[in-house]
């Protein structure tokens, strides 16, 4: 029968695994991310799905796992991944990952051809055999089948080495059903961002995650508060990183992660092919999640001095800087910024935006445009510091139109707003540099709160596009055969 | 035994309703001008389908337009869409459909709250015995969220007054099973417009289409030739109607009809609220496209439009921008032009690059302000988020007149022009001062009647590379090497 260890409880990172330009393991990043999550966390999970586990070579899988263990050093439960989509092979991963020393194996459902839920007991009954404890994973996002709970169940309390189940389907019914099973005969481990306080608090004994990569102190606090029955708190931390795990989560993990360790200063490389960056964790989500990172009391994305050189003039400012934030930033002519910013289709954002010197293209662009067609063509100043003069993409023709795109301006405004407030656009420039937004507002969009946020969220972007000088012309070099613009195909 | 009835076959038009804007009442002289429109080519029409926006319409209403049917259907059968989500209304719908003189009663799988397989028979059946009536099932589950379920059609098939199944699930591997299990009892209609061909080809009697009020015609045809066992010919009518019909399944249903028939000049006014004529299932985008396919199909005629490029001297090309061949030649501008492509796909790409504290700079701001009434600039980009460096402008030099010319422009001229000056930066082509320092202009010249993305994504693409290879001739010229700036 499955039994409950004193240990397998709290957070645990599901840790990414690193790899070099080379695409090979990078042992020394995985070493500094192990250090950095050390101190916040109850174990480490090493080569689970976050650790692309699927695309690891199993000598790669072991040599992940030996690496792990020998940084981490037993001060924590070392819970390898060692599930593949054969019972043979999984048997042969987990017997030598036993050998290696780790606490447990996390071991996912069998994957692809999709076995049925007797195939599967028998397939972890096989896992049993071996004699390590292990944890039964659901995650039927990927692995495309969903455990039954009697079949859960009877694998958890049928084995001998059953520790627990780790459930990342975010199916809190299906948690619940697990409570009503097998709760304190077996550990319950949650392993969906989203829903980690919820189902702490409805009894999870600790949740297994891939934002734990960066945040683990978060996580940390949501657990320790649900133990101090301060539910208060603990929904506080899990709403404040609501909007940067769903990122996470919903936008291929893996990737998400390792940018956003990247935009921290903990370069871990990319994910491996078919992964690729701008895929499903899109440019704008880095935007996003990078944004999520620098809120307060998150605080992962350190403030840095950085000189804006105007040619007249040196302004200092102090910036969330990422390792791809310049520290002197010149050419004040014409900067030029794009922000796309979306779902749904109809209330998507996208701004051309132009930054420069008021007596250069940007500040003559704005008199003439005012003195010439301004008012005819709807065009508006709606900031005078710095001075941003506001063009529709599209030609505004009804009053429906006109009072959305009123509603993008406020978004505009908030953009600058904050960028005034967090450093980008420093006040010892604001009477020295106009703006040009040119931001589109689909005819058909109705949702006014979208298109005000979809504004705020494609200004705020642009603007440190504008100035960071991205995409880069190496990411450009990297990304041009795989971009899909989305106007390019017929219906 | 259930016996086949004879008229059961060929082609019957799911018809809209059509509903005058504003009050969202019937109009009903709508109703009969589309009817007439499509009579001449069709087996029989159906009333209040899916097509006709039945769950918005009253019990009153779904009588009066089978009464409408039948006064002009001239002697054509006539199918009663008898849909409801509970028995008790579906029952009296068919009782009405009857009492009215149609032919048919075309009844959905009950819908919205999910009842058992066996509720669902139950459903079937007492309808079925309820009314003197012949019963066609009808499967959607795109609408219904669930499959009429094979072994319940096995059994319901057995009643005799279940004549047949419309299956409109697109799936034809429930249909081929269906075949098996109940074609010797019910005959069946394939309901999903782009599998028409194949349906028919694997043994169906006939189709219930939203498109057959469109284009029965093309319809009609398919089902002769493929009872003639001319299969050739109708996979050719098939494939001419494919995009059509993926746009009527796929993208706004009975709205899509609607706008479509709105552009052939058969005014059958508004879908009744919460839909929107246009913007919501059905975008303008996807609007654009159906006048696009009308246009091929020879539904509604072409708009002459004149295709001219731009000639004389390069350096002339650019007055819009208020580039003169003396700003050019003062600030050292570069300049190259490209063309590339063939008839509608015939693309010609003039390019103009220089520094942003030139007077190409001020241009570059200003056309942000956009000047140029409907040749609006946009920026260069492989996707979203993706700007292209140095910042380029697009400029379509033909003003764009509808949304169907923006469509070429906003999309493949722009991403293919973009992936043309990305490729140059990998060449190492474009010089790396540039990327900081440059900005550029495009002057795209597309054919205002172009319709092929993605020929037109080929010809932008050569033709710009052309140009860029003008504007930066030898800088290094590693085309083959695809070295990046870094190395």
């Amino acid at each position: 029968m499955g039994y409950k260890t004193e240990w397998f409880k709290g957070i645990f990172p599901a840790l990414v695994t690193p790899f070099t330009t080379h695409d090979t393991l990078d042992e020394a990043a995985y070493r500094q991310l192990i250090r950095f999550v050390l101190p916040h966390v109850d174990g480490v999970v090493p080569c689970g799905t976050t650790g692309e586990f699927s695309y690891l070579t199993p000598e790669e899988r072991k040599r992940a796992i030996a690496v792990c263990l020998d940084e981490v050093a037993g001060r924590v439960p070392v819970i390898a991944g060692t599930g593949c989509p054969s019972t043979r092979e999984t048997v042969a991963l987990t017997g030598w990952a036993q050998g290696a020393g780790v606490t447990a194996a996390l071991v996912v459902a069998p994957y692809f051809l999709k076995p049925t839920f007797n195939e599967v007991y028998d397939h972890f009954r096989a896992v049993d055999q071996v004699g390590l404890p292990f944890v039964l994973y659901n995650i039927p996002q990927c692995a495309g089948t969903h455990f039954r709970w009697w079949t859960a169940e009877g694998m958890l309390l049928d084995f001998d080495h059953t520790i627990g189940i780790k459930d990342s389907s975010g199916d809190l019914p299906f948690m619940e059903a697990m409570f009503e099973k097998v709760k304190g005969r077996v550990a319950i481990f949650v392993g969906h961002d989203e829903v980690v306080q919820p189902a702490l608090a409805a009894g999870a004994d600790g949740a297994i995650l891939a934002s734990a990569n960066l945040i683990p102190d978060v996580w940390q606090r949501v657990y320790r508060a649900t133990l101090a029955g301060d539910l208060e708190t603990a929904q506080r931390w899990q709403q404040r990183v609501q909007k940067l795990v769903r990122i996470v989560v919903r936008c291929g993990s893996t990737q998400a992660v390792k940018e956003g360790l990247g935009m921290m200063g903990l370069p871990v490389g990319h994910s491996r092919h078919p992964v690729v960056p701008g895929g499903a964790f899109r440019r704008e989500d880095r935007d996003e999640l990078r944004l999520q990172l620098e809120l307060a009391g998150v605080d992962k994305i350190p403030k840095a001095p950085v000189t804006f050189d105007l040619g007249r003039k040196q302004v200092q400012t102090e910036v969330f800087a990422t390792p791809q934030t310049p520290r002197t930033i010149s050419g004040f002519t014409l900067k030029v910024g794009e922000g796309f910013a979306g779902p749904p289709f109809t209330e998507l954002a996208h701004v051309d935006l132009l930054l420069g010197l008021k007596d250069g293209p940007v500040g003559r662009a704005i008199e003439r445009a005012l003195a010439g067609w301004g008012e005819e063509r709807g065009l508006r100043i709606i900031n005078e510091r710095p001075r941003t003069l506001l063009v529709p993409t599209v030609t505004l023709r009804t009053a429906r139109q006109r009072r959305l795109f009123e509603h993008a301006a406020e978004g505009v405004n908030l953009a600058i707003r904050l960028s005034v407030e967090d450093g980008f656009l420093p006040e010892g420039i604001l009477d020295e540099v106009a703006l040009i937004v040119n931001a589109f507002v689909h005819p058909a969009a109705s949702i006014a709160k979208r298109v005000d946020f979809n504004n705020y969220k494609a200004t705020r972007y642009a603007i440190r596009k504008a100035l960071e000088g991205r995409p880069t012309v190496e990411e450009l070099i990297d990304e041009k055969a795989a971009a899909r613009h989305p106007f390019r195909y017929a219906p | 035994m259930p016996v086949k009835l004879p008229w059961l076959k060929g082609v019957f038009p799911a018809l809209v309703t059509p509903f005058v804007k504003k009050t969202e009442e019937v109009d009903e002289e709508a109703y009969r001008l589309l009817i007439r429109s499509c009579l001449p080519h069709v087996d029989g029409l159906v009333t209040s389908g899916t097509t006709g926006e039945f769950p918005y319409l009253t019990r009153d209403e779904q009588r009066r337009l089978v009464e409408i049917a039948l006064e002009e259907a001239g002697g054509k059968p006539v199918i009663a869409g008898c849909g409801a989500s509970s028995t008790q209304e579906a029952l009296t719908l068919a009782r009405d459909a009857q009492a009215a003189g149609a032919s048919a009663a075309l009844v959905v799988t009950p819908f919205f709250l999910h009842p058992s397989d066996k509720g669902v028979y139950q459903h079937f059946y007492d309808i079925a015995t309820g009314v003197d009536l012949p019963i066609i099932l009808y499967n959607i589950p795109q609408v219904v969220d669930r499959y009429l379920p094979r072994t319940v059609v096995q059994d319901l098939a057995d009643l005799p007054t279940v004549v047949a199944l419309k299956d409109s699930s697109g799936n034809l591997t429930y249909t081929m099973e269906l075949l098996e299990y109940a074609g010797d009892r019910i005959d069946f209609f394939v309901g999903h417009d782009e599998v028409v061909l194949p349906a028919l080809a694997g043994g169906v009697s006939g189709m219930i289409l939203a498109s057959a009020q469109v284009y029965p015609d093309v319809w009609q045809q398919v089902f002769r030739l493929v009872a003639e066992g001319e299969l050739d010919e109708a996979r050719a009518l098939q494939r001419s109607v494919q995009k059509l019909s993926r746009i009527f399944c796929r993208h706004g249903g009975g709205v899509a009809v609607k706008a479509a028939l709105q552009l052939m000049g058969l005014d059958v006014g508004v879908p009744r609220r919460p839909l929107k004529p246009v913007g919501g299932a059905l975008l303008h985008e996807t609007r654009a496209e159906i006048r696009l396919e009308l246009e091929k199909l020879g539904k509604i005629p072409v708009p002459e439009a004149r295709f001219e490029v731009p000639t004389g001297p390069l350096a002339g090309r650019f007055a819009d921008l208020e580039i003169t061949p003396d700003v050019i030649a003062a600030h050292g501008l570069r300049t190259g032009s490209g063309a590339a492509g063939e008839g509608l796909n015939r693309v010609q790409i003039d390019l103009i690059a220089g520094g942003k504290r030139t007077p190409l700079g001020d241009a570059y701001a200003l056309q942000l302000t956009y000047p140029l009434h409907g040749r609006e600039a946009l920026t260069a980009i492989l996707e979203p988020a993706l700007t292209v460096r140095p910042p380029t402008l697009l400029l379509p030099a033909l003003p764009q007149k509808n949304l169907r010319q923006a469509n070429m422009i906003y999309g493949p001229t722009q991403a293919a022009l973009a992936r043309a000056i990305v490729d140059a930066l990998e060449a190492g082509r474009i010089p790396p001062a540039a990327v900081e320092e440059d900005v550029m202009v495009a002057l795209a010249t597309v054919h205002p009647r172009a319709l092929d993305r993605h020929a037109l994504y080929h010809s932008v693409h050569a033709a710009a590379g052309r140009a860029l290879a003008q504007a930066f001739p030898g800088t290094t010229d590693q085309e083959e090497g695809h070295h990046g700036l870094q190395d």
